[in-house]
């Protein structure tokens, strides 16, 4: 790696990006960050100093560079447009926008140029080689953890909607800088070598992260419910990501496993009076929804692929319909509510503990159960995927009848992806009526099988962090975006559009699926899929 | 009592007869090729004796017992088939696609591949060893990590064999196994066929190539619009004049 | 019987309606194996088309001449649902053609969403209902015992009449013969000369057009139209179209009718009903697919190996 002289728009841009970022944009006082004041980078224009650092690549001849320093300048622009648009819209007109954003604009202009303009690296320029200590390798596991729980907690508690979408703006682009860099294959190499120790670190993140909220529950409940959509995600993950099967009205089990847990619980106005222990309940929703699954299943699993999605949400509508009319079992429209809040063995779930001199509201200790249920749907997951179930599940993904002649009973295995999906999603279920102590049809609609399916595809069909990533994008996004409220569902309808038709293998795919679903696209060509033809996989890949 | 029996087996589509009543008996060891005109019900038989058709009339049977229902079972009773068109699974890699041939074979159920437990690594260990063995010997050894659809259309037979060896079967079905291949392919094919015999595995193939199916077959089946016009040796089928008139027409004058 | 009768007619009204969406369904499917998900909101942004011409740019003086009117409306609602459909196509459908199954049928989702949220929150007032125009006078009378609205003869005819018409366009001319050679085999189709996305946009046209027709005729029946029309009405009308046998166009109309027919007795005759009303297209679906996939007409679909 030897130092360069940057070529003079490079410098220029540079120079006149990062003055932007000290100067004001706004020309009135109020808009989020103080970005009428300059002299510091308040608010959105710090992420453009930040990705302003990406002019130094042109330093350094690093492998892949040219990417990750378009990546970086074209970040810039992107978080300038999104805040001129922010502060036309906000300030009333293009008078409202002050010179410093402009100039940061034609600064990261200049630098998108200069970077188009980079030879492309040779393979051997440098590649970073990967140390073999596993001291640093384990340092840099913990070190991107921390990092990624940073930007969790930093990104919620940034209000203002423009700022959100900065954010993201920012984490994308970088993203994809740092990947052409080749910094998440090595990681994903390095996770993989180390794999124990990342989960244990991944889960001390996961454990550590109610503790950062200094007791405040909100983003608490926030995670609780991802927690419960997430073990249903993953469970969808095994039916659509692993066996292929497109199920719209998944979200019938999950209202399975709801009803059983209110029907079992105590609550205030249900109509059995049966009480059963928890852990029992949470099994028996999983276990009804799984013989549900079978029903269904049966006689439509052999039904070609789309006939199949939508049969699947015929019976989601089913369900939702019976539920709303059967007055008897499930009071109708009304549904069940007052569910109380666990207690096993007299510790009260509702109530707010204090551990380690941090007072942790009650929805933690749902957290905390959903972090273990979310563990065993992991369990699952990977340990099936990589067994010769999961081998014969892909089998029959990729051709049916070349399966069958192969020896795999295809019905069965179907049907047992089906029983296993149902299954989660009913224990997730269970959960679930516990968290928001009310169950009613309204909320198993086919809308929220859609959101499921979204989850998975946008995350990465078959792979766990992509459907985590997933379930939390789809919780944490439309939170944010509250002053996009109403627009919400346009703004999903139109997402679904440009991923099936930009990113159809979703955020964190497996390579397999990302094979599959790029048929088209030849080799070696460049696009988000990444120059370098590295995959960004996690451990569970 | 054959290692295969086929007696009487009627294929009808709609108003095309496409296999008429056909015998056909293969014996352990065997090598038994069937030829015939294009569209003369070939792969249709195949695809009734594979499971993958079911026969409007006739029976199958295999080791004495009598073959039907869906492909797999056809499959675990220890018929496995290539095709036509190769059919592999694309976007594995040719040691994963071995592993899926290995499938009936092996026994890990729900509880094992989540509890992991000396069943499981067995079984792994066992099946790992036997795709490397497979590969190896269909002369794939070093190009198990090739993702299928990226290897070479002759290595894309080979594997297709592979993957259909690992079910252990005791019959296996060539749907034109050197469709595409030179001449030197087309020896190799011949070669690992007699190979696969040596193993145990009597061979039925189906092909146009003359000398390759003259030079391979201990005997040969002639079908001729689903019918089957004459089974003999290799010198018994090519002096036949029916045969000759069914390729070519009957001679002017 | 003559509630029996009645739910009959009932029946075949409503049948009418499914008749002619599950044409546009059964067509697309037909060509490019496709569900097009969101060929119900067609039907709906087709019904809001022709409230628009009637509300913003029909002349007061012409607004109860039916002959001037009922077009206008016709005109407008056909033009702004096959407007997005030609759009749809071309911008959501095409870029995936070659793409593995489940893309499209999320895209079509997408679109489904999409244009439900774009008609709620841009159309004037779209969150409420619309007071649709009857064009056609409210009145009814009475055959047999049994009440009959004008407006559903109306709509029994329109719908036979544009059904013959695609039967006989299909059937005779040059593009319907394309249409039909494209659907067999797309491959041979481009090699005998025929522009395959011509035919294809011509298909999603010609869908368009009847649904557009449809929710015109939904909205004088009913008086009102919403934007969550589609979504219901769309899936029942595609389960008409299974039922008939998908690709199969005499089987969607003989769908569409029995369909209707089916969902009316039942409302009548199963207690409670009208409660269960939307769960029987669900379950003809289901029962249709497990027992009889190909329709009671069978499917016409190029079956790809």
């Amino acid at each position: 790696m030897k130092l360069e002289k940057p070529p003079a728009p490079a410098a220029a841009g540079a120079a006149a990006l990062v003055v932007g970022t000290l100067s004001p944009w706004a020309t009135f006082a109020g808009f989020p960050g103080k970005m009428s004041l300059g002299g510091f980078p308040g608010g959105a224009r710090l992420f453009c100093l930040l990705l302003a650092a990406g002019a130094l690549l042109f330093l350094l001849d690093v492998h892949g560079r040219r990417w990750a320093a378009l990546a970086t300048s074209a970040g810039a622009v992107a978080v300038v447009v999104v805040n001129l648009v922010a502060l036309v819209d906000q300030g009333g007109g293009a008078g409202s926008v002050a010179w410093g954003a402009c100039m940061s604009l034609a600064g990261a202009g200049l630098l998108v140029a200069a970077a188009w303009r980079l030879p492309p690296s040779s393979p051997a320029a440098g590649e970073a080689t990967p140390t073999r200590a596993p001291v640093i390798e384990i340092a840099a596991i913990a070190a991107a953890l921390l990092a990624v729980l940073g930007a969790v907690v930093w990104g919620l508690r940034i209000e203002e909607s423009s700022r959100f979408v900065s954010f993201l703006v920012f984490v994308t682009f970088l993203s994809i800088a740092v990947h052409h860099l080749g910094v998440f294959s090595w990681l994903g190499a390095v996770f993989a070598r180390h794999h124990r120790i990342a989960l244990l670190l991944a889960g001390a993140v996961a454990v550590a992260f109610p503790f950062t909220q200094q007791g405040n529950a909100y983003w608490i409940r926030v995670f609780a419910s991802i927690g419960v959509f997430a073990v249903a995600a993953i469970g969808l993950n095994v039916v659509v990501g692993l066996a292929g099967l497109l199920d719209l009205g998944y979200v019938a089990f999950f209202g399975v496993g709801a009803y059983v847990g209110a029907l079992l619980s105590n609550a205030a106005l249900t109509t059995s009076n049966v009480h059963l222990p928890f852990l029992l309940v949470v099994l028996l929703g999983g276990c009804i929804a799984a013989v549900f699954g079978l029903v269904i299943g049966a006689p439509t699993l052999r039904l070609r692929g789309d006939y199949l999605a939508i049969v699947t949400l015929g019976f989601g509508e089913i369900f939702r319909i019976t539920a709303n009319n059967w007055d008897g079992l499930t009071r109708g429209p009304n549904g069940i509510s007052g569910i109380p809040d666990l207690a096993l063995g007299g510790f009260d779930f509702g109530q707010s503990h204090a551990v380690l001199g941090v007072t942790l509201p009650g929805f933690a200790n749902y957290y905390y159960v959903e972090l273990v249920l979310i563990c065993a749907a992991i369990v699952v997951f990977t340990r099936l995927n990589d067994s010769r179930i999961g081998r014969a599940w892909v089998a029959i993904r990729e051709d049916e009848v070349a399966a069958a002649a192969s020896g795999i009973d295809t019905i069965r295995l179907k049907l047992l992806a089906f029983a296993i999906g149902a299954f989660l999603a009913g224990a997730a279920g269970t959960v679930n009526a516990h968290v928001t102590t009310q169950v009613s049809p309204d909320s198993y609609t086919f809308l929220e099988s859609i959101l499921l399916v979204a989850a998975v595809v946008l995350g990465g069909m078959g792979t766990v962090p992509g459907a985590l990533l997933g379930s939390t994008a789809l919780f944490v996004i439309p939170e944010k975006l509250r002053s996009f409220q109403d627009k919400r569902l346009l703004l999903f309808g139109a997402a679904l559009i440009l991923l099936m038709r930009f990113r159809p293998e979703g955020l964190v795919p497996s390579r397999r699926r990302r094979r599959e679903l790029r048929e088209e696209a030849p080799e070696g060509v460049p696009g988000l899929a990444g120059a370098t033809g590295a995959a960004p996989g996690g451990p569970a890949s | 009592m054959s290692l295969l029996e086929v007696r009487g087996v009627t294929k009808r589509f709609e108003g095309l007869l496409a296999v008429d009543s056909v015998d056909l008996d293969v014996e352990q060891g065997d090598i038994v090729g069937v030829i015939g005109p294009n569209g003369a019900g070939k792969t249709t038989l195949f695809n009734c004796l594979s499971g993958l058709e079911v026969p409007t009339g006739g029976e199958i049977r295999f080791r004495g017992q009598a073959l039907s229902g869906r492909p797999d079972r056809f499959t675990r009773a220890g018929v496995a088939r290539t095709f036509q068109n190769i059919r592999l699974f694309p976007h594995m890699t040719a040691f994963e696609n071995v592993l899926v041939g290995r499938h009936c074979r092996t026994r890990v159920g729900l509880a094992s591949a989540i509890g992991r437990g000396r069943k499981f690594h067995r079984e792994e260990r066992e099946s790992e060893t036997r795709a490397d063995e497979l590969l190896d010997f269909v002369g794939l050894a070093r190009l198990g990590e090739v993702v299928a659809r990226n290897l070479s259309y002759g290595d894309q037979r080979r594997l297709e064999i592979a993957r259909a060896l690992a079910s252990d079967p005791g019959l296996l079905l060539l749907d034109e196994p050197r469709a595409g291949m030179n001449a030197q392919e087309t020896r190799a094919t011949a070669d690992l066929v007699r190979r696969i015999r040596d193993r145990g595995v009597a061979v039925a193939v189906i092909e146009h190539d003359m000398r390759f199916i003259f030079g391979l077959c201990d005997r040969v089946a002639v079908l001729v619009q689903g019918r089957k016009l004459v089974e003999g040796t290799p010198a018994e089928v090519q002096g036949d004049p029916r045969v000759i008139e069914a390729y070519l027409g009957a001679p002017a004058g | 019987m003559r509630q029996f009768v009645q739910q009959l007619v009932n029946g075949t009204v409503l049948g009418a309606t499914y008749g002619l969406i599950a044409l546009g369904y059964t067509m697309v499917y037909g060509i490019i194996q496709l569900i097009n998900f969101a060929h119900g909101e067609i039907f709906m942004v087709g019904a809001f088309g022709g409230l628009t011409v009637y509300r913003y740019w029909l002349p007061e003086a012409w607004a109860d001449k039916v002959w001037v009117a009922l077009p206008a409306v016709l005109v407008g609602a056909i033009a702004v649902s096959v407007g997005t459909a030609v759009l749809m196509e071309r911008l959501a459908y095409r870029p995936l053609r070659n793409a593995p199954r489940l893309a499209p049928l999320i895209t079509a989702i997408g679109v489904s969403i999409f244009l439900q949220e774009a008609v709620r929150l841009f159309y004037p007032d779209g969150k409420r209902q619309q007071s649709f125009p009857q064009l056609i006078s409210s009145g009814t009378f009475e055959v047999a015992g049994v009440t009959v609205a004008w407006v559903s003869v109306f709509v029994v005819v329109v719908a036979l009449a544009l059904m013959v018409a695609l039967q006989v366009f299909v059937k005779t001319t040059r593009t319907g013969k394309a249409m039909r050679a494209t659907s067999q085999d797309p491959e041979s189709a481009k090699l005998m000369g025929i522009d395959v996305d011509r035919v294809i946009v011509i298909t999603f046209v010609l869908g368009a057009a009847l649904a557009a027709v449809a929710g015109v005729m939904q909205g004088m029946r009913f008086a009102q139209i919403d934007f969550r029309i589609g979504f219901l009405v769309g899936l029942k009308a595609f389960t008409a179209a299974v039922l008939g046998g998908i690709g199969n166009l005499k089987g969607a109309v003989l769908g569409g009718f029995l369909l209707g027919i089916v969902e009316a007795l039942a409302t009548q005759y199963v207690p409670q009903g009208s409660s269960w009303k939307d769960v029987w297209a669900f379950v003809v679906l289901i029962a249709v697919l497990v027992i009889r996939p190909g329709g009671l007409l069978g499917e016409r679909v190029a079956v790809r190996a």
